[in-house]
């Protein structure tokens, strides 16, 4: 089932006078199995692009589908569990729980969705493994560096098997040897099980890597490209 | 693991996210709920045995008497003319744990002066077993059982007619039958009870002396003074008129309910005050994780999961302090059992006087049941309220916070 955003903008009024645009005139097709980056300078609109296709905030105007499904009409309740059961989030500092082990964390989003015990336990195994992170369960996010924290994140992105993964700077808190290592778990991930990837970054050697960059400027879409990878 | 179970242990980990805040808001509830615990076990032991020991000296728990004692019309007058006898009592167990008295107003004189006062005859044998006038006693001895026409009075009584020990005074009063009474006693002993009221309106004699004083049949008297402290009121006397110590001296039953009240009183405030400490913590907690609210709203929990478990969290810390607490406050209140409290610390010294008789200073604590629940209840209660600004404030920011 595709993400689509057709003719959306967003706004932001701080009086009458006053009105800022966080995206203008948006308009994205995300396929299945897409792995796409929105690049921009800072304040360019790709975070409030990204809050936009999950649900986080609605637009102003113009319509957020998804398989055909409006998620503009639906109620904030509703979007959470939308992005529950589609979406999984890598964040830039991670957002890990520091209380629970990186087990308990890619744990936390199944529990929400109400899996079983066994099933749970399967699925947290088959992430950490999909993610180097077997033998290191156990560990609280301290106890971790910051690339196997922000595998742990990976992880609980996609423990749930969503259809579609939302990173917002996912590199730009690791070192480059870790933050190649992080871009080339996206791609295995993308490829092995069609997960879909939207990455908001600056990241160059992400930004090679992806099939479709959206250059973002003023909250438009200022250009696209598609690379043949 | 349910959903339920699952917030429970999230929560559970959250708590200890910074362990040292934690305790400290553990430890403070925990004290407050002890000391709460242990304050109105104090309060309440202290009123109870303070009552015990008023009680047992002389007024007893509750008075029998025969149905027309009372005036129907005017119920708190005495009618000296209806009396009762054993037989009237079914229950033969009240029998053992009461005594029986002749009341009469009287008038009796001295070298000096003439002034009224209650007599009280008193079945000398049965009073010393169950009551503890004989140990008030300050010069001269108690009444003889075999004695005749022997009393004791009031030391201020005795000071104001200016009798002492071995002198006899006159005593004028009605019999039951209308006509005058008066004879002639001895004085044998002098009551002390610490200086107050009763010291000048009390006297008393043999049971027997008081019923030929009165012209009143051997078998006859007037009321019969349960010292069965703990024991509620037989349903066999719903025939009788009953009167309970609060009704007889209700200044020692307001005085009891003041202490337990007022006790209650700051307590709360106690509460209250620590709930607002509480408030604030947990403001600062709460806010100090609101990133961490929005990545969970983000990744999928709905607001009203993270206000849960907030509340989750609140209540296992609540939890954890009550029992703490609750064992504070009955290992406090066990050792002051052991140890009983001298409360002339609070008087400087000086003795403490109650409805006219003094106190013995030592109070001993008893546990008292229901605190144990009424005041984690009441924990529970603030705790409540407490959580209820910063969750709102939290609910709202959630909602906006992306």
């Amino acid at each position: 089932m595709q993400f689509e955003l057709s003719n959306v903008d967003k706004v932001y009024e701080s009086s009458e006078e006053i009105k800022v645009y966080g995206a203008k005139n948006v308009n994205i097709k995300i396929p299945e199995a897409e792995f796409m980056a929105l690049v921009g300078p800072s304040g360019s609109g790709k975070t409030t692009i990204l809050n936009l296709i999950a649900g986080l905030i609605l637009p102003s105007s113009g319509s957020l589908k998804h398989g055909g499904e409006d998620i503009t009409s639906m109620s904030l309740e509703e979007r959470t569990k939308h992005r529950l059961d589609y979406m999984g989030f890598v964040f830039q500092d991670y957002q890990l729980l520091p209380i629970l082990t990186a087990s308990e964390n890619i744990e936390f989003p199944l529990q929400l969705k109400g899996f079983s015990k066994k099933d749970i336990k399967q699925r947290v195994e088959w992430a950490l493994t999909q993610v180097g992170l077997e033998k290191l369960g156990n560990r609280f996010p301290s106890q971790l560096s910051g690339g196997q924290q922000q595998r742990v994140s990976i992880a609980r992105a996609i423990a749930g098997r969503p259809q579609l993964i939302l990173a917002d700077e996912p590199t730009a808190n690791l070192d480059s040897k870790t933050a190649q290592e992080i871009i080339e778990l996206f791609l295995k991930l993308n490829k092995e099980f069609k997960l879909t990837f939207i990455f908001s970054t600056h990241d160059q050697r992400l930004i090679d890597q992806v099939r479709t960059v959206l250059y973002v400027k003023d909250g438009q879409i200022s250009e696209s490209r598609v690379h043949h990878v | 693991m349910n959903g339920f179970a699952y917030l429970v242990k999230f929560s559970y980990r959250n708590l200890f996210r910074v362990p040292r805040r934690t305790l400290i808001m553990i430890l403070s509830l925990s004290l407050g709920c002890g000391f709460i615990i242990w304050d109105l076990n104090f309060a309440s032991s202290g009123s109870r045995e303070m009552m015990k020991e008023f009680l047992s000296q002389y007024a007893g728990n509750y008075h029998i008497t025969h149905p027309e004692f009372y005036d129907a019309h005017n119920k708190k007058e005495f009618n000296l003319y209806k009396t009762m006898s054993d037989d009237e009592l079914v229950e033969k167990n009240l029998i053992q744990l009461s005594t029986k008295r002749v009341n009469a107003p009287v008038f009796i004189s001295g070298e000096k002066k003439t002034l009224g006062v209650l007599l009280t005859g008193l079945d000398v044998e049965k009073e010393k077993k169950i009551s503890t006038l004989y140990k008030a006693i300050s010069e001269g001895r108690f009444l003889a059982k075999s004695g005749d026409k022997e009393i004791i009075l009031g030391k201020k009584f005795a000071q104001r007619i200016n009798v002492s020990v071995g002198k006899q005074v006159a005593t004028v009063g009605q019999a039951i039958d209308g006509s005058i009474a008066n004879d002639l006693f001895t004085v044998v002993g002098v009551l002390d009870f610490g200086g107050g009221d009763l010291e000048e309106s009390l006297a008393f004699t043999q049971l027997q002396s008081a019923q030929e004083l009165l012209a009143m049949p051997l078998e006859r008297y007037h009321q019969r003074v349960s010292f069965d402290m703990d024991s509620e009121i037989p349903l066999s006397l719903k025939n009788h008129e009953i009167s309970k110590w609060t009704e007889l001296l209700p200044e020692i039953g307001v005085s009891v309910r003041f202490i337990d009240n007022f006790t209650w009183i700051v307590s709360i405030i106690i509460v209250v005050v620590v709930s607002l400490g509480l408030s604030n913590t947990l403001m600062i907690t709460f806010f100090e994780r609101e990133q961490e609210f929005t990545s969970l709203n983000i990744i999928g929990a709905q607001t009203s999961w993270i206000t849960a478990s907030l509340m989750v969290e609140v209540f296992v810390m609540g939890t954890i302090a009550v029992l703490i607490g609750a064992l504070l406050g009955f290992a406090a209140t066990t050792y002051f059992n052991y140890y009983p409290i001298n409360i002339e610390i609070f008087t400087g010294g000086k003795p403490i006087i109650m409805g006219g008789i003094t106190i013995a200073p030592l109070i001993r604590i008893y546990s008292v049941p229901q605190y144990y629940w009424q005041v984690p209840l009441m924990i529970y209660f603030f705790l409540i309220l407490t959580m209820i600004y910063p969750l709102i404030r939290v609910i709202r920011r959630s909602k906006n916070a992306v």
